[in-house]
């Protein structure tokens, strides 16, 4: 019998172990970045001076759904991109030490950036000289 | 490789480009990790570049004259190039994992590269366009 297609997607749900919910995630944050990403990126560089003008960053950061999204879009990237690289070192069969240090490294690194990312977005005062 | 066992000895990186040599979605899988661990790299550098944010309206102006100077406009183009190619092939693989993409994956890949390059195209015209045309 064929199986449903609700149940192919539900059975991504269940390995705990299998990596298959991180493969799952990777496709729904994936989707959610095409259109935050191609979103951004047409935003900024619509003409030359939108997206790298202190007063027009300034104003859209007001908005405090923008930030927002900004703050959602700042983890999600990450996340998206340093699973993808951690997909990328699992193809390989490497020592164990080795493997376990990309995984510190890229979790570090990751924790920090979004840190980083973050507190721009929070500390960020429009009126600073 | 097997389909190439019969060839004169080759380099192993030789031998792995002539294998994926006729097969558009290999080249495909080998741009998306490419482009995703470039994009990956930007994005730290994308999230340091902009906590001058915090340091105020001189600091932020200052350093953005650097980031608009040409050089880094043809950058940011390129950017764009990895963007758009990240992001619809991501569409794509969404649609052959989740969906019934791999019955028509090759014709997906022919409209990834044409959308994207299409895209692409217009942001030249955005990002260039005070070099382009004479300014109002």
């Amino acid at each position: 019998m064929q199986k449903q297609s609700s149940d192919h997607l539900r059975s991504y749900a269940k390995g705990r172990k299998s990596g298959a919910p991180a493969w799952m995630l990777q496709r729904i944050t994936g989707l959610a970045l095409v259109i935050l990403t191609v979103g951004h990126y047409i935003l900024m560089h619509y003409n030359p001076t939108s997206g790298h003008d202190y007063d027009s960053t300034a104003s859209r950061l007001s908005s405090p759904i923008f930030k927002g999204m900004y703050l959602a879009f700042i983890t999600i990237g990450m996340y998206h991109g340093l699973q993808g690289c951690w997909n990328v070192v699992r193809d390989f069969k490497l020592r164990p030490w080795l493997t376990y240090t990309i995984f510190g490294t890229l979790l570090v690194l990751g924790i920090i950036f979004v840190g980083m990312g973050w507190n721009t977005m929070l500390t960020f005062d429009p009126n600073k000289p | 490789m097997a389909y190439l066992q019969n060839r004169e000895p080759v380099g192993a990186w030789t031998r792995i480009i002539l294998a994926y040599k006729r097969y558009s979605g290999t080249w495909a899988y080998l741009l998306h990790r490419i482009t995703g661990i470039g994009l990956t790299t930007y994005l730290f550098v994308h999230i340091w570049a902009l906590s001058s944010l915090t340091k105020g309206h001189a600091a932020f102006q200052e350093e953005m004259k650097t980031f608009t100077a040409f050089p880094f406009k043809v950058l940011e183009w390129a950017l764009g190039a990895l963007v758009m190619f990240h992001a619809f092939n991501g569409i794509r693989i969404a649609i052959v994992d989740l969906g019934n993409g791999a019955r028509y994956q090759k014709k997906l890949l022919g409209a990834v590269y044409v959308v994207g390059i299409g895209l692409v195209l217009l942001m030249f015209f955005l990002i260039f366009q005070n070099d382009l045309f004479a300014s109002k």
